[in-house]
């Protein structure tokens, strides 16, 4: 069986072009004849990968709901008000409280982490754990032929990091994601669950930076949780000419620390205008200088995961 | 006897990097220069930069820990029950030894130690981030930090937002006005943030990413039935400004006001001093600091915060 490269983009700070970056690496590895590349948007809060990868026909769209997430269900008739769910602090979450006006306990619903205490500390069997419908996985061939698949969050279900794992999970039963031999998958920005979801597993790691201030400490606290996992990883340094008096700190941070630079992007509106057509910019403006910058950064990205 | 209470912003924007922590600082600078008690949240707890844009260094206030189980082998009878009521799955029972706990699969919720009738399993618990406080400029800064590579990001949120708590309830310390900064997204930490709220800004960019972005933060700030007015940064940059105001005509989107593009903004910024602090009185002619005053101005008329 062939061995499937799994790439994630990831920067910490967010808006630092992550998406772009993935979506042109996306183009130039599909025209390089030594891959066969798909996409996946693991940014499952702000999936944004499919405006520049639209369906190639609409009507060929798998979705799929996800009921994952667990959670706390009241049942009116089987309690007898003794409070001792609120008394004794069954929840460690406060996901529930006496509401005075019913005069019976009430779960909230955001709160609530569906962990079952409240279910088996109620003498009275009050309460019942049910799966909720906690987002969608869509997954189809899109315009540019590249196969993409993304999550989507339900406003309010919490657990981004779970939908992430279903993410990566429904590519590996899928028939066109199967005769692949490289996927990038576009990452969520911050250091928290959802991040580690998408990093676990992975075979290298793209970290997108830019030389200010918040956009070094946040690739160094994301650099943290890459090592933790002990996965190789190099950095791509976007709107690398910023007129901006943080530079000489920014680059003596590079030089001491010995880290693999795959290329620098300089900060071009040759790539907002490719956005504003909803186009990646390698193929909006194949010639830019931005462009140009890309195709290296994946010819060092090949040597670096060969 | 009227009881007073600060007012809260919260600044969030679903998509990252639009300017969130930029216009954060930026408004809790205006309003000290105006006299205002400001008290900054930096609610971003995976990522908080507020005090690098401030400037500020920071004093720890407090660790957040979080619950993990221990078990007690000699007083374990291996019943088993524990780890048959774990719905994480965070207990591992293998035959003839006693449970083995899985901590990153561990929610927390302490079941297994209220439920093992040989209290065998006793309360252990781990650092996962940290609160700090800090002030520059007159401007009290409270904000949460994640350790890198711990997920529960919400626990922290949860922290601070307690610490808030207590702050507006003493009329000793109490703020004016507390403007709170989010993550990016749309998820539970931001959700809680934005439930904190008496109004919200969402900040956006006009670009197709910007525009789903913020459609998506503003359903979820209309589910927890707050008020807001977006502002729009980087108004400035080509190529999608004309149909990104049309779709927020379209939509209804109210506008607090917009900042241009701006190398001041990317100055000061990276300087770690606000645009709008401005000690040398260098940045006043820019459009920039124009578009701050204007947005200021528009804040006041909109929210009932007295001059």
């Amino acid at each position: 069986m062939k061995k499937i490269i799994k790439i994630g983009i990831l920067s910490g700070k967010g808006g630092v072009g992550k998406t772009s970056i993935t979506a042109s690496l996306g183009i130039i590895a599909q025209q390089d004849h030594e891959f066969k590349p798909a996409l996946v948007d693991c940014d499952v809060d702000a999936p944004n990968l499919s405006i520049l990868f639209p369906p190639r026909s609409p009507d060929k769209v798998d979705k799929k709901e996800i009921t994952g997430t667990l959670k706390s269900t009241f049942i009116e008739n089987a309690c007898i008000k003794c409070r001792s769910c609120v008394e004794e602090n069954y929840c460690e979450f406060d996901a529930i409280s006496w509401n005075q006006v019913t005069d019976f306990p009430e779960i909230d619903y955001l709160a609530c982490e569906g962990c079952g205490a409240c279910k088996v500390l109620c003498p009275e069997h009050a309460f019942e754990i049910n799966p909720v419908k906690s987002g969608e996985i869509i997954s189809y061939v899109s315009k540019f032929d590249l196969a993409l698949t993304y999550g989507k969050t339900i406003l309010g279900s919490t657990t981004s990091g779970k939908l992430v794992s279903d993410v990566k999970e429904y590519i590996k039963n899928l028939e066109s994601y199967s005769d692949l031999d490289l996927i990038l998958i576009d990452g969520p920005p911050g250091i928290g669950c959802p991040v580690i979801a998408t990093v676990s597993g992975l075979d290298y790691v793209i970290a997108v930076t830019e030389p200010t201030p918040s956009g070094l400490h946040d690739l160094k606290r994301a650099i943290e949780v890459i090592e933790s996992f002990q996965i190789p990883f190099g950095i791509v340094i976007n709107k690398a000419d910023l007129q901006s008096p943080f530079q000489a700190q920014f680059k003596q941070f590079m030089l001491e620390n010995n880290y693999v630079i795959l290329g620098k992007i300089n900060y071009s509106e040759d790539i907002p205008i490719a956005m504003s057509h909803a186009q990646p910019v390698v193929i909006e403006n194949p010639k830019s200088e931005a462009s140009r910058a890309i195709q290296i950064i994946f010819q060092n990205l090949k040597k670096n995961i060969s | 006897m009227s009881i007073l209470k600060p007012k809260i912003i919260c600044v969030t924007g679903g998509k990252g990097g639009t300017g969130k922590t930029l216009v954060a600082v930026n408004l809790a600078t205006i309003f000290k220069n105006h006299g205002k008690k400001v008290l900054l949240i930096d609610g971003d707890v995976e990522n908080p930069n507020t005090y690098l844009l401030l400037g500020a260094k920071l004093k720890s206030l407090a660790n957040v820990e979080f619950f993990i189980p221990k078990i007690n082998n000699e007083k374990c009878s291996m019943c088993g029950l524990c780890a048959e009521n774990c719905l994480s799955h965070a207990l591992l029972k293998v035959k003839d030894i006693p449970p083995i706990p899985m901590l990153n699969l561990c929610s927390g919720c302490k079941l297994c130690y209220k439920i093992c009738p040989d209290n065998a399993i006793e309360k252990d618990s781990k650092i996962i981030g940290t609160l700090y406080e800090s002030e520059k400029n007159e401007i009290k800064l409270m904000l949460g930090e994640l350790k890198p590579s711990e997920a529960r990001s919400a626990v922290i949120v949860k922290s601070l937002m307690q610490h808030l708590d207590r702050i507006i309830k003493n009329p000793n310390v109490m703020p004016d006005v507390v403007i709170i900064d989010t993550a990016p997204g749309a998820h539970c930490d931001v959700e809680e943030l934005i439930q904190k709220a008496d109004i919200v800004i969402p900040v956006t960019e006009p670009t197709r990413f910007g525009l789903l972005d913020l459609t998506r933060i503003i359903e979820l700030i209309t589910l927890l039935n707050k008020e807001y007015r977006a502002i729009v940064n980087r108004a400035s940059l080509p190529g999608y400004k004309e149909e990104f105001s049309l779709e927020l005509k379209r939509r209804d989107i109210e506008i607090l006001g917009e900042i241009p593009l701006s190398q001041e903004v990317v100055e000061s910024y990276c300087q770690g001093t606000p645009l709008m602090e401005d000690p040398s009185g260098i940045y006043t002619s820019s459009d920039a600091y124009h578009a701050f005053n204007q947005i200021y101005d528009n804040l006041l008329k909109w929210s009932d915060i007295q001059k």
